[in-house]
């Protein structure tokens, strides 16, 4: 855990709202930790997973607020972490369903644990994906019911899209979520990320962001 | 109290000394940890927290695993890294006037381990307000003092009472000092989701400074001033009106390394 400033190496636009920015730094990290990176929109830092594109350290960035937009500005940014656990899956054949602004995580996930990836969007995405996507609700949906034989699954997205994903899939294998609380410190110390499960309260940023998804839904 | 630098990381803001991760102990004051309370809380249930470019809104509820468990973690050594980095001190609150003498009695073996016991009287995320009862709290303030042979602060704030009228009652009971001021109850609305919390951050400035200088103007306790202390500039502020000590809250979500700045600047 450290703080540290990171210079953009490359912004690569992904479609009308989503962004892979490339950084030139180098920081150990495991799949699904995450920075908080700091902005001057926002009194807290903000986390966004980290991942690897072109070889480089990279966060996938969907601008919603101002201050998404704020870091697909910027060229520097001031960060913490890496934060959180890494997620390692349990044995077996796995698949990751994430939505585009995870591709650097999900990137990063299939070269160590060579699971598949799945990803939704909700447009085209502008430049070539390495993973099947599809794009719509209704196809979406689709895909998920043509997922069969795997042991698990790792879903990240948006709160609604991993409700649904868990629906979907929870009786074929066991499913994982990241959760998307929100955070101020990233490091287990405001207490702000509280999430009730069937075994107590659990901190995202200390005990997740990844818990099993029966822990929280079922 | 003698803190070198005089900077304090707040109660609650740094948790239980997650901090040390991130910021260099040597300039850091004194420790804060997150209030404890008689029985465990889990605190309110979420969402816990917004924030925007001027303040953020938390809802915790004061989660905390009780002092017992929190004894037993002292005991098995739990905190010993932060013991011997820093200078560390106790926060505490109880549910009713009984529950802080509560608290207080089973602190008493371990009271040489801190720098100093704060008393968290000005929670707004609870339902007991002691500050609106003064009569009561006056008889506590003296119980106390009794029980405890430690540098004893009060953590005031403006709701319930003027904070200069309790600081002065404060000092009327024979305690050292006081933290002034804490979060203050707010209201936020993001589309459907209403977070009633208390509000801390920039915009708590100008009441922290005020009450300070009132404080200041009436007492000579020793202040550690709390509320919107984001760079060397606020802190300097705070100096100028008669603090003792800046606390450092809301600022280390936003950039931990900031204590290093003002620390540099005030050593
Ligand atoms: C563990 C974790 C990892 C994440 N990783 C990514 C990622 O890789 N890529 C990505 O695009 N997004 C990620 N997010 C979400 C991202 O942090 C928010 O989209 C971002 O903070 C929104 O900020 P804003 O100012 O643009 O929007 P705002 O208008 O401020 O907020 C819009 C919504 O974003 C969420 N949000 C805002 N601030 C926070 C915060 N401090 N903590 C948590 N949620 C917040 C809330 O749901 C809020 O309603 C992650 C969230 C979490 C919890
Ligand atoms: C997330 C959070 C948790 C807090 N928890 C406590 C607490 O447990 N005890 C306490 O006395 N104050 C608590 N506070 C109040 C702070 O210690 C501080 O007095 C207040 O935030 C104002 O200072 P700031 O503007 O620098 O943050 C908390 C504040 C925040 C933001
Ligand atoms: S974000 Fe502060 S405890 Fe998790």
């Amino acid at each position: 855990m450290e703080n540290f400033s990171l210079s953009r190496c490359e912004l690569i636009r992904l479609n009308r709202d989503t962004f892979i920015v490339t950084f030139n730094e180098k920081i150990d990290f495991e799949p699904t930790q995450f920075i908080m990176i700091e902005t001057e929109t926002s009194i807290v830092r903000k986390p966004f997973g980290l991942g690897r594109w072109n070889d480089r350290l990279a966060i996938g960035v969907q601008v919603i607020g101002p201050g998404t937009a704020y870091i697909v500005r910027q060229e520097k940014l001031n960060a913490h972490g890496p934060c959180g656990k890494g997620f390692v899956p349990p044995k077996g054949r796995g698949a990751m369903i994430a939505t585009l602004a995870c591709l650097p995580m999900a990137f990063d996930l299939q070269e160590r644990y060579d699971c598949d990836v799945f990803i939704g969007s909700v447009d085209e995405p502008w430049i070539e994906v390495p993973f099947p996507i599809v794009v719509g609700d209704e196809a979406f949906l689709k895909m998920l019911q043509s997922l069969n034989g795997y042991d698990w699954f790792l879903v990240i997205g948006s709160d609604q899209m991993e409700k649904i994903v868990y629906d979907a899939l929870k009786d074929k294998a066991e499913v994982f979520v990241s959760f998307n609380e929100y955070m101020a410190c990233g490091i287990g110390a405001c207490r702000g990320c509280a999430k009730v499960t069937k075994h107590g309260l659990k901190h995202l940023c200390i005990d997740g962001p990844v818990l099993r998804g029966e822990e929280v839904w079922s | 109290m003698e803190l070198r630098p005089p900077i304090v990381i707040a109660s609650g803001v740094g948790g239980m000394g997650e901090y040390l991760k991130l910021i260099d102990p040597r300039y850091i004051g004194a420790y804060t940890l997150k209030t404890i309370t008689f029985k465990p809380r889990l605190g309110n249930p979420p969402p816990r927290l917004i924030a925007t470019e001027r303040y953020l809104i938390n809802s915790i509820g004061l989660e905390n695993v009780g002092v017992e468990k929190f004894i037993e973690e002292l005991e098995n050594g739990l905190y010993e890294e932060l013991f011997r980095k820093v200078k560390v001190i106790f926060s505490f609150a109880g549910e009713d006037f009984e529950e802080y003498l509560k608290v207080a009695e089973r602190m008493v073996p371990h009271q040489d381990r801190f720098v100093a016991f704060e008393c968290n009287f000005s929670c707004p995320n609870v339902d007991f307000n002691p500050l609106s009862d003064t009569s009561q709290l006056k008889k506590m303030l003296i119980e106390l003092r009794k029980k405890l042979d430690v540098f004893l602060i009060a953590k005031l704030g403006i709701e319930g009472a003027f904070i200069e009228q309790l600081a002065e009652l404060v000092e009327e009971c024979g305690w050292n000092g006081v933290t002034i001021i804490n979060t203050i109850r707010a209201l936020h609305i993001d589309g459907e989701t209403l977070i009633k919390g208390g509000i801390s951050g920039p915009i708590l400035k100008p009441i922290a400074l005020r009450a300070v200088y009132e404080v200041r103007n009436r007492t000579n306790l020793y202040i550690i001033a709390s509320g919107g202390i984001m760079d060397e500039t606020d802190a300097q502020h705070f100096f100028e009106v008669g603090a003792n000590a800046v606390s450092i809250g809301t600022a280390l979500y936003r950039d931990p390394t900031i204590v290093e700045r003002i620390a540099k600047r005030f050593l």
